[in-house]
């Protein structure tokens, strides 16, 4: 899952990212508003966290922008504004959450996967196929009651692949959505993952559709 | 003092009264004098009458009296008497005096003397004495009087009249200086009036409209208005940048203290030193937004429109949790109060209710005579009764198993006594949960 942390504070910013990758996520970082807008505009984002108080430009005309340009990724409104006229103001432009400075970190991480899991039209944020369960809450895959070890970036792809399950998904997607913006997308090192996590979880979880992409079927 | 309209008409009373009573007084002795000089010219008519009859007919009495044809003085103690001494000491005397007679003559002097005296019965008399020296060398006393009852009578009856027509000068001054002071006091009261409105709708005074007197001070007040706004906004403004300048770094630390514990470093103390931090900016902010409410900018705000998108805006939070928000607003409703601060207690009270509802909230906006009730509506586990009055203060937390400071119904409680309403909760009427009635002032009603 991939995210987009539009933060003028640098050491804010590494804070989040760090804690978001911990948990598998893959954090671009924008430190401005002009740089936010754009890259919103042009990265197939999962999620955006978006600071309010930009320098350039504010965050409520980033967010505005991308409304009326038809971008529809969830946005997580972060501001130090505690006033419920701003909060109002971030969700009338087309915020979908909002989250006050200062804040707990587990609370930004919950309300991350809420709104990822809404996106997937998921109540339960335990994803179960077969004999294998995935927790999005803490990334624990299970294979028959027994926890299975995943590098992160497995966990980054059978995370996408659970949460659109049903839906096929190609390796350009898959690759637009494990790796940050300035990382090396080589798609070919999708096949390498799917084979590890088909190694790891059983050969029919995930399915190719040659040359196409890879499917999680009906999960549960 | 400090009523310029009891300024105004008691200092028109006083001068009224102060008028009336120095004409008075003045109209009272000028009339007095008038009357006393009438009075002693009848009086020496009457003397000249009697000399004249004397030198005519001065062996008969009957003679005199027929000649000077005053039926008073046959009259006994009528008032008017006359007498006549010659200086063989022979007196003659009008029958009216009966067996009385005036005072004796003095010594012979010029001219006629007036003089006031004690008469028969003890009557207040006025007397004109001449000593008269006739043509054959005979020497005679001529002496007239007339009671001063009737003198003193005209003056009363005069006396009398003049009270009665100052004091009704005096009451149509009196009158009109009422009405002065309420013609020349109604620019004010204009003023007064338009400067109300102006605060609540926003409306620029026009010095040009008042009299040049007030002029001025209109000017003066659109200044003090316009400056008190930029004071107020500028405050908040001030505060919003402070507010943003600590949470930001404070987010950070705690980050960092989170990291740590997590590390298994003993950081517990410094993160509750950080909550009680957090809570007391919170807290502090939410003061200084109370305080800069109410008296010092009056605006209003338009409750349908306000609620309208807030409800937007909590429709979209309360389906996040699965959860429902309906409102019924009545139309046409406007508040004294702040956009912003309407929408910081009702986001608060809404936030409330989102948080303890098990899946729905409702929203009624009514007026109820000169106020304007919110009313929020939870199907949630309520307050108990014992903790409904002090679920409004500050840092309450009924209930710790939710995420919060327990500040949010102090301030929206703050908030709204700022602005002369309040917030009081109770049980909720349709729904088995909560009830939080925000009370506040309609625009138009009166202060």
């Amino acid at each position: 899952m991939r995210i987009l942390l539009a933060e003028d504070e640098h050491v804010l910013a590494d804070q989040i990212k760090s804690v978001l990758k911990s948990e598998g996520r893959v954090v671009d970082i924008a430190g401005d508003g002009v740089e936010a807008q754009f890259l919103g505009e042009t990265e197939p984002y999962d999620l955006i966290i978006l600071d309010i108080g930009l320098p350039q430009r504010d965050g409520l005309t980033v967010l505005k922008s991308w409304r009326a340009n038809g971008i529809e990724t969830p946005v997580l409104i972060l501001t130090a504004r505690d006033g419920w006229s701003d909060r109002v103001d971030g969700l009338d432009a087309g915020g979908d959450d909002y989250l006050t400075k200062p804040f707990h970190m587990p609370e930004l991480s919950a309300r991350i996967r809420a709104m990822i899991r809404r996106q997937s039209g998921r109540a339960n944020p335990v994803f179960c196929k077969d004999n294998v369960s995935f927790d999005s809450r803490n990334n624990q895959v299970m294979v028959g009651g027994m926890p299975a070890s995943l590098t992160s970036q497995e966990i980054a792809v059978l995370s996408y692949l659970f949460h659109n399950s049903g839906r096929l998904v190609s390796r350009t997607e898959l690759s637009e959505h494990i790796y940050q913006y300035d990382g090396d997308r080589d798609s070919n090192t999708i096949a390498v993952f799917v084979n590890r996590l088909r190694k790891k979880l059983g050969n029919d979880l995930i399915e190719t559709v040659r040359g196409r992409g890879y499917v999680i079927k009906a999960a549960a | 003092m400090t009523s310029l309209r009891a300024r105004a008409v008691a200092s028109g009373i006083l001068w009224a009264v102060l008028t009336a009573v120095i004409g008075l007084y003045g109209l009272a002795s000028f009339l007095d004098r008038q009357t006393d000089q009438r009075f002693n010219e009848l009086l020496r008519n009457r003397h000249t009458q009697v000399v004249v009859a004397v030198a005519n007919y001065r062996q008969s009495t009957a003679d005199i009296l027929r000649s000077v044809g005053e039926p008073a003085y046959q009259q006994p103690f009528s008032g008017q008497y006359w007498q006549i001494e010659s200086d063989e000491g022979q007196i003659s005397v009008s029958p009216s005096l009966v067996d009385t007679l005036l005072p004796m003559a003095g010594t012979p002097t010029g001219g006629v003397i007036i003089s006031d005296y004690v008469g028969p019965g003890g009557e207040q008399l006025r007397g004109a004495q001449e000593w008269l020296t006739l043509d054959d060398g005979t020497n005679l006393h001529v002496q007239v009087a007339s009671s001063l009852l009737s003198l003193q009578l005209d003056r009363q009856i005069l006396r009398n009249n003049l009270i009665l027509a100052f004091g009704l000068v005096t009451l149509v001054a009196i009158g009109g200086a009422l009405l002065q002071a309420t013609a020349v006091l109604r620019p004010l009261n204009v003023l007064r009036r338009d400067v109300l409105a102006r605060w609540e709708a926003e409306d620029g005074l026009s010095a040009e409209d008042y009299p040049i007197e007030v002029a001025p001070l209109v000017t003066d007040i659109n200044n003090l208005m316009d400056r008190n706004r930029e004071i107020v906004s500028r405050s908040r403004r001030q505060a919003a940048d402070l507010a943003h300048a600590i949470k930001t770094p404070s987010a950070i630390v705690r980050n960092e203290l989170e990291k740590l514990r997590h590390q298994g470093v003993p950081v517990t103390e410094s993160i509750n030193a950080l909550d009680r931090l957090d809570a007391q900016l919170k807290r502090s902010f939410a003061r200084m937004r109370a305080d800069g409410g109410d008296g010092s900018m009056r605006v209003f705000t338009d409750v349908g429109t306000s609620l309208d998108r807030m409800i937007r805006a909590f429709t979209a939070l309360a389906a996040n949790d699965n959860k429902t928000l309906s409102s019924e607003i009545a139309p046409g409703l406007r508040a004294r109060i702040d956009q912003s601060d309407f929408e910081e207690v009702v986001g608060n009270l809404l936030d409330n209710a989102l948080k303890w509802a098990n899946s729905r909230v409702h929203l009624i906006a009514v007026r109820d005579g000169q106020n304007i009730q919110v009313i929020i509506e939870d199907d949630g586990p309520g307050i108990p009764d014992d903790d409904m009055d002090t679920a409004t203060l500050s840092g309450q937390r009924l209930d710790t198993s939710k995420p919060g400071t327990g500040l949010g119904l102090a301030i929206a409680a703050d908030l709204a006594h700022a602005y002369g309403g309040k917030v009081s909760l109770g049980k909720s009427r349709d729904l088995p949960g909560l009830c939080a009635t925000f009370q506040l002032k309609a625009s138009g009603a009166p202060s």
